[in-house]
């Protein structure tokens, strides 16, 4: 049996009829850029999170950047966030001029809101959560916090599009959600893509505004901004698989249930999913002991692994150029050399999910 | 614009046969390999050789060409950018997004920047020269070289409408440290969505760019910069690669076409063409031209169903989002005697004999009524 790690290849077969059925349907229309398929699909979309607003742009990334501008962060502020995800969280901050100010995390792997205010400056503009692993952070201190300290929250929930946390969907809890719509994500485009969601009438039509060069109408341009559209194109395929979200979502936590009751976790951590949790697993992470030989084991037996992330953000090269003191989180160092993500694509068999447990659980025993 | 009789936009025509095309893209969705996949590489390989350069990085768009071009070379804050006063806004954003200020130089009758006026705004913080190839004209690359040796600083082309035009026989996106290009659906070689591609010669830019096309990373889990996320999606190099080898043909059918319009319109005295100069190869992104009363031919043709346009009506450096520069109007004399008098007329390479000669025939109607 060989397992690999994400399957984009069977969903491209399964789907690639529609697909092409979808392209040729934007040919005809011949609007490639900001057409009609992108206002449909952004308002599936907020109807789906109840966001009042949605706006496709061209990456998860440039949702990060386009929030963080339209917030007001800029040159000098300070953005409080962790250290233990995807660069672009933090690459968004730098871009603009202002400093990403990293926390711990907890054992879930998401910040650490106790640790928020102590890292508190009259520079500090906003809280950037980031909900890794497709689980929501613990929303209602962080809120709390922001508010006492009339800070911004842009939620980096890239990797957590239709996940919840007390019933409300990932994205909408701060000022801005930034989702991305990445090949490897769970609602996923073909090719780069992200959104942001808010409710804030203000920031959409700024946004709206900024991905598309700041001009107000073709002539007329009022701020300078970027070049940040979702093709038409692709989301034609979106308003497809959106149908199939659900079922995206049902399996993975189906194959994460399996894995959480087959796993020995008297050897191997699993963070558990609280009742305030609903997760959509874009990855699911155990932490272990000798990870690098299980890595091996797992490869002898053709089941193949991932790390996210090996090195946190802060013991870059990139990093350390730009901030020469150091930066003490031990429980993100910790976990970054236990974390280990397991298969969970929506295409796994339980067949499959059984043979991986049985293989982790042998090497341990 | 139902019923228009020239229309401005020719994409339904371009893309009425395409199943070579979907074959293409058929294969990028069943390989699952939509970001740098492989047909990127083959379309880099193509573009760079096209061109005439040793390197090409796609990125997502000609803004992003720009933005990082200039990121590649180090601009940061505070420092000066020259450019043209009459460009698209994307140049001057890519130049404010890196926090750089763009100092404007007037424009000659080609719509392409004096390179005469240059050297009067070199200062300590000019840090590149960014000529733009407005309309499909090139710039005096010749002088403009002359003066980036003179003083060491880069030039950066906006060749974004230039796709294969030239100055003295040597292609735009060929002179300068990079050359930037768009495959905006609008441009002579397009594909499906927004993309751009940037030239160079340079080994140590081109790796570079391709670093910050992609976040910074050297691996999948180690970054060196801070990086933006700007590549060209697979799929649509796959469409770039099935349409790029008609670019020599539609660029030659665009200059016909405007050679005909040419000896039309010089029997008009209210219009004046740009003068054709031999070593400017003009590539015809737009057919633009002066004309007197020009806001009652644009709305006369518009009646007629032709769609003219305006590029652009209003003069960048007056826009709001350029305030902090306080330009008053003036400042840039022939930039504003352009905007009050240029017209675009449909010039692209899926127009009939009948539809060109229907415009000529319309606008001098329009003057001897």
């Amino acid at each position: 049996m060989q397992i690999p790690f994400v399957n984009l290849k069977k969903q491209s077969e399964l789907e690639k009829n529609i697909i092409i059925k979808s392209v040729k349907k934007v040919l005809k229309k011949s609007s490639f850029i900001l057409g009609d398929d992108n206002r449909i699909l952004e308002k599936k979309i907020e109807k789906y999170t109840k966001a009042k607003y949605c706006a496709l742009l061209n990456s998860g990334t440039d949702a990060l950047t386009l929030a963080l501008h339209v917030v007001g962060v800029k040159k000098g502020d300070e953005v409080i966030t962790c250290s233990n995800s995807f660069i672009a969280s933090a690459a968004a901050i730098v871009h603009l001029g202002a400093k990403p100010i990293f926390i711990d995390v907890k054992d879930d792997q998401n910040m650490d809101p106790k640790l928020i205010e102590k890292k508190i400056t009259k520079k500090t503009k906003a809280i950037m959560p980031v909900h890794l692993t497709g689980r929501v952070c613990d929303m209602t201190p962080i809120i709390r916090i922001a508010k006492k300290y009339n800070l911004k929250i842009v939620e980096d929930a890239a990797q957590s599009f239709g996940s919840k946390y007390k019933e409300k969907f990932s994205g909408t809890f701060g000022d801005i959600g930034c989702i991305s719509l990445h090949p490897l994500k769970n609602f996923n485009g073909v090719g780069d893509g992200g959104l942001i969601l808010t409710n804030s009438k203000k920031y959409y039509e700024r946004i709206v505004s900024l991905r598309n060069h700041g001009i107000k109408d073709r002539n007329f341009v009022d701020e300078f901004g970027y070049v940040s559209r979702y093709d038409s194109l692709k989301a034609a395929i979106l308003i497809n698989r959106f149908r199939s979200l659900k079922k995206i979502i049902n399996n993975r936590r189906k194959n994460a249930k399996l894995y959480q009751k087959l796993l020995n976790t008297k050897k191997i951590f699993i963070p558990v999913e609280t009742k305030n949790e609903f997760n959509t697993y874009h990855t699911f992470v155990i932490q272990v002991e000798n990870r690098e030989k299980l890595i091996d084991y797992l490869k002898r037996k053709k089941i193949s692994t991932a790390i996210h992330y090996p090195i946190p953000i802060h013991m870059q090269k990139a990093y350390k150029r730009i901030n020469n003191f150091k930066v003490y989180l031990p429980k993100t160092m910790a976990q970054s050399k236990r974390i280990l993500s397991l298969p969970i694509n929506d295409y796994l068999s339980k067949r499959e999910i059984i043979y991986i447990s049985k293989n982790i659980n042998k090497f341990y025993n | 614009m139902k019923n228009s009789k020239v229309r401005y936009s020719y994409l339904p025509q371009q893309f009425k046969k395409i199943d070579h095309i979907l074959k293409r893209v058929k294969k990028v969705i069943q390989s699952g390999d939509f970001t740098l996949g492989k047909e990127l590489g083959i379309f880099e390989k193509k573009f760079a050789n096209l061109i005439g350069t040793k390197y090409a990085v796609g990125v997502n768009s000609g803004t992003d060409a720009i933005k990082l071009s200039l990121a590649a070379i180090g601009i940061k804050k505070g420092d000066e950018v020259i450019t043209a006063a009459n460009t698209f806004v994307a140049t001057v954003g890519g130049i404010c997004e890196l926090g750089a200020k763009p100092v404007f130089v007037d424009v000659l009758e080609n719509y392409c920047m004096d390179a005469d006026l240059i050297e009067a705004k070199i200062t300590k913080k000019t840090k590149a020269i960014l000529p733009v190839h407005f309309t499909g004209y090139t710039p005096n690359m010749s002088k403009i070289m002359s003066l980036s040796k003179k003083y060491k600083i880069p030039v950066i082309e906006d060749a974004c409408q230039g796709i294969l035009s030239s100055f003295n026989k040597k292609n735009s996106g060929t002179w300068g440290i990079t050359g930037c290009f768009s495959l905006h659906p609008l441009k002579n070689l397009n594909v499906w969505s927004d993309g751009g591609v940037i030239t160079t010669n340079n080994k140590k830019i081109y790796n570079r760019l391709r670093l910050l096309r992609n976040h910074g990373l050297i691996n999948r889990d180690e970054f060196i910069i801070t990086g933006y996320n700007s590549r060209l999606d697979t799929i649509q190099a796959a469409v770039g690669n099935c349409l790029i080898k008609d670019v020599k043909k539609l660029t030659n059918q665009r200059i016909l076409n405007a050679k005909f319009y040419d000896k039309e319109f010089k029997k008009v005295k209210e219009l004046k063409i740009p003068k054709r100069e031999k070593n400017n190869r003009n590539v015809f992104h737009l057919y633009v031209i002066f004309a007197k009363k020009r806001n009652q031919l644009l709305k006369y043709c518009l009646e007629k169903g032709i769609e003219c346009k305006i590029h652009y009506p209003k003069e960048l450096y007056l826009q709001k989002g350029l305030k902090f520069l306080n330009h008053k109007r003036g400042d840039f004399p022939v930039t504003d005697w352009q905007c009050k008098n240029i017209i675009s007329f449909p010039v692209d390479q899926y127009l009939s004999k009948k539809q060109l000669s229907y415009v000529t025939k319309t606008v001098i109607n329009f003057y001897n009524k």
